[in-house]
């Protein structure tokens, strides 16, 4: 296999995310195996690869949720800290927008917004957006910025359609204000006429400062994005500049070929 | 300003505010030393040879007493319920009248607590082993019946007017249709009854029926703490044994947890569940043979006295407003901790992992101490009252609602508190926000129907607490006022059937939004 190429590891800028020799145990085989990676602020990055290829495992890595038995994790930076709550202030600089979404069906609209705030807020007020939900306007304008209707802040969650339900998610994430944008998968299942929508949102929400790393599992969605990384059995295989990526290498990477060395 | 589900279920804990600021005027300045002992011992339980062969003893008498009224409940339940059954009697006669009537008759025993029944029947024929497994075997009959006519009721019933419409008898299309999808709710609410049971028999021990509870009891009174902690320790070992048993099974079995959000698949391994009746068996009429029960003698009825000079003049003189009004602050007093504490604590423990376990070992203590040891324990410190007596109460109801909760929050699942968390938001606001949210009304439902048998068990610390309804029905029946104890017995009825109304409305009422 060809040594991938770095085109995200420019030298003297700090990185929004880097990952250095990443290793995940799993039944079989490692869910991880070596995975390095790095992701500068302003940068789309696409990650590809076939069901079970580790993407979902990556961006667990990437955003704390998973912890690596090899490897090491930089947020901006800075390596993962070890006290919880000086993590839990890396991690709130992190947004990821979940494959089920993980939005809380119970509540309304205005409080799962605000749910995104909960990093930053204290138990006066996560209990009291609770009863009096908070920050109206602020909930707002993250719903007008994702194209929905404002009169939605007090509806259920649960009443909402599939897309609407996807578009709150990603204002909920506008609402946490993270620098690092993880996306798992956020297209699957969804209607061909949403997922061109909801890309073009989530690429313009991952322009500077800010930066997007988005799994997706079809490559005839790549445009648009800086980057692709592909995976493969836990594996790098490439990490290209879109203007590089040849078809043979994507092809390669979902028939199980060696990739074609660029 | 409508309050979202995580608030309603920490909302009852609201109750602690007045209780805190009443409880220094409660303390009477004495006993903390006693206290002190008895939290000591629990690490230094007695180990004498004698002591344990005694416990062991009293364990196995409750064990029987246990397995023996759940049986006997078991049996009298599912024939009352079938019979109690809307549907079947809808489906054999067209009509559904006499389950009405059936259900109506059946509200009577169910209303009132195995720890009465216990004591009636000790009056009328005398102590003998039969009693604690009728005193068991009634009420929890009652409610197996409910239970099992709801299920059915409850199941959609297409496959039976198929069959009906394709011409079987009525009985053969019942049994064919409807049997199978009742099957795995009856076995998985069974198996809970029967840790039920073993908590009713430790009580019933304790007031003086037999069993490990009275030697509970004699081991308090006397302050041999570390001889009362060697049989807390033994109850609590075969207790979580027979929680795992059950658990496992229900699992192994495919059958719905009690608190399921989810039901699983149903009704799988069908020869392990006739293997396993046939194995009960035997079980239960040697345990029945070990114990010398003789239903026959239950039939000797010992004459009563006769009615008190006065008539029933004396048992309309009592106070009756505030032994009603005691009663019920008292349910809702312990009811609202309860349901309130159980979240909080959780809340409280979830940044340490540790805290769970501890926890959960807290709510085994809670469940299996019996009520009217607690306030024992409490009149240590505090005066007898409403307050000590709903903080008894509160608590064992505490380590029911405790272990329901965590089973409801592990079956929630913890995608939406991962979420918060990968966010940087807390280990208390994602548990609150993640979980809380989805199992709060499923989970204020349950606290419902809590409240519901906390009614009827103020009558188990009535007494102790010299509070309420219980304290002045077990004043009347020892000194054999019948006149007052029936009197005293259909207002219990009558409490405890409105108290059940109030609480299948509001179940109905959360569990449709």
């Amino acid at each position: 296999m060809a040594a991938p190429s770095r085109p995200g590891s420019a030298e003297g800028s700090s990185p929004v995310l880097q990952l250095r020799g990443i290793h995940v145990p799993g039944r079989q085989q490692p869910r991880l195996d070596g995975v390095s990676l790095r992701l500068e602020a302003g940068e789309r990055v696409a990650l590809l690869g076939a069901s079970g290829a580790g993407k979902s495992t990556l961006l667990a890595v990437a955003n704390g949720l998973l912890q690596p038995e090899h490897g090491e994790v930089l947020w901006c930076g800075e390596p993962m800290a070890r006290r919880r709550r000086a993590r839990r202030r890396q991690q709130a600089r992190i947004g990821t927008l979940w494959q089920d979404l993980r939005l809380i069906e119970e509540l309304s609209v205005q409080q799962n917004l605000n749910s995104g705030r909960l990093a930053s807020w204290g138990w006066p007020r996560a209990l009291l957006n609770l009863l009096l939900p908070l920050e109206s306007e602020a909930c707002s304008q993250a719903l007008r910025q994702v194209d929905l209707d404002p009169q939605l802040l007090n509806q259920p969650v649960g009443e909402l359609s599939g897309g609407q339900r996807q578009r709150v998610a990603i204002a909920r994430l506008l609402r946490q204000q993270p620098e690092l944008l993880l996306a798992d998968e956020p297209l699957a299942s969804l209607d061909p006429r949403l997922v061109r929508d909801l890309l073009e949102l989530l690429l313009e929400q991952g322009r500077a400062p800010r930066a997007l790393l988005l799994s997706l599992h079809r490559p005839d969605l790549l445009e648009g994005f800086d980057r692709v990384i592909g995976l493969r059995q836990g594996r790098l295989c490439f990490d290209r500049r879109i203007q590089e990526l040849s078809s043979s290498e994507v092809d390669a990477l979902y028939a199980g070929l060696q990739p074609v060395p660029a | 300003m409508k309050p979202a589900a995580p608030l309603l279920v920490l909302a009852p804990a609201l109750v602690l505010l007045p209780l805190l600021l009443l409880l220094p005027s409660l303390l009477h300045g004495g006993g903390w030393d006693l206290i002190g002992q008895f939290l000591l011992a629990a690490l230094q339980p007695s180990t004498d040879p004698v002591v344990l062969n005694s416990l062991l003893r009293g364990l196995g008498i409750t064990a029987g007493m246990a397995l023996l009224g759940w049986f006997c409940s078991l049996v009298l339940g599912v024939a009352a319920g079938l019979a109690s059954s809307r549907l079947l009697w809808r489906t054999l006669i067209g009509h559904p009248w006499p389950a009405e009537l059936l259900r109506r008759v059946l509200a009577i025993p169910r209303s009132i607590h195995e720890l009465i029944w216990g004591l009636l029947l000790l009056q009328l024929v005398g102590l003998q082993p039969a009693i604690a497994v009728l005193a068991i075997a009634i009420p929890y009959g009652a409610l197996v019946a409910r239970v099992v006519s709801d299920l059915l009721d409850a199941l959609p019933n297409s496959n039976l007017q198929a069959l009906i419409t394709a011409g079987s008898p009525a009985p053969a299309a019942l049994l064919t249709a409807m049997g199978p999808p009742l099957l795995p709710g009856l076995i998985s609410y069974g198996g809970y009854r029967l840790e039920c049971a073993l908590r009713s028999a430790t009580l019933l021990g304790v007031f003086g029926l037999g069993g490990l509870g009275n030697e509970l009891l004699l081991t308090l009174q006397s302050l041999e703490f570390r001889e009362l902690w060697s049989g807390l320790w033994l109850l609590l070992a075969v207790m979580l044994s027979l929680e795992a048993l059950i658990g496992s099974l229900r699992r192994r079995w495919g059958m719905p947890a009690r608190f399921s959000l989810k039901s699983s698949g149903v009704g799988r391994r069908g020869r392990e569940l006739v293997l396993a009746v046939l194995i009960l068996l035997p079980v239960v009429f040697g345990v029945g043979r070990a114990m010398a029960i003789d239903p026959a003698a239950v039939l000797h009825w010992q004459a009563l006295p006769p009615v008190a000079p006065g008539g029933w003049g004396s048992a309309l003189a009592l106070p009756w407003p505030s032994l009603v009004f005691n009663t019920v602050l008292l349910t809702l007093l312990a009811a609202a901790l309860a349901v309130g504490v159980a979240p909080l604590l959780l809340l409280l423990v979830a940044p340490w992992p540790w805290g769970q376990r501890l926890l959960q070992l807290l709510w085994a203590i809670g469940r299996l101490w019996p009520p009217p040891l607690t306030a024992l324990l409490l009149l240590f410190v505090l005066k007898p009252g409403v307050i000590t007596a709903a903080l008894a109460l509160g608590f064992h109801n505490l380590g029911i609602l405790g272990r329901l909760l965590l089973e409801g929050s592990e079956a929630a699942g913890p995608e939406r508190q991962q979420a918060l968390q990968c966010a940087g938001c807390g280990p208390r606001l994602a548990l609150l926000y993640g979980r809380f949210s989805g199992l709060a009304r499923s989970y204020l439902a349950y606290g419902a129907y809590r409240a519901d048998v906390i009614l009827r068990e103020t009558v188990v610390v009535g007494l102790v607490a010299g509070t309420g309804l219980g304290s002045q029905l077990t004043e009347s029946l020892s000194s054999f006022a019948f006149d007052q104890l029936l009197l005293l017995l259909g207002a219990y009825a009558v409490l405890t059937l409105l108290g059940e109304d109030l609480s299948d409305r509001a179940r109905h009422r959360l569990l449709q939004r």
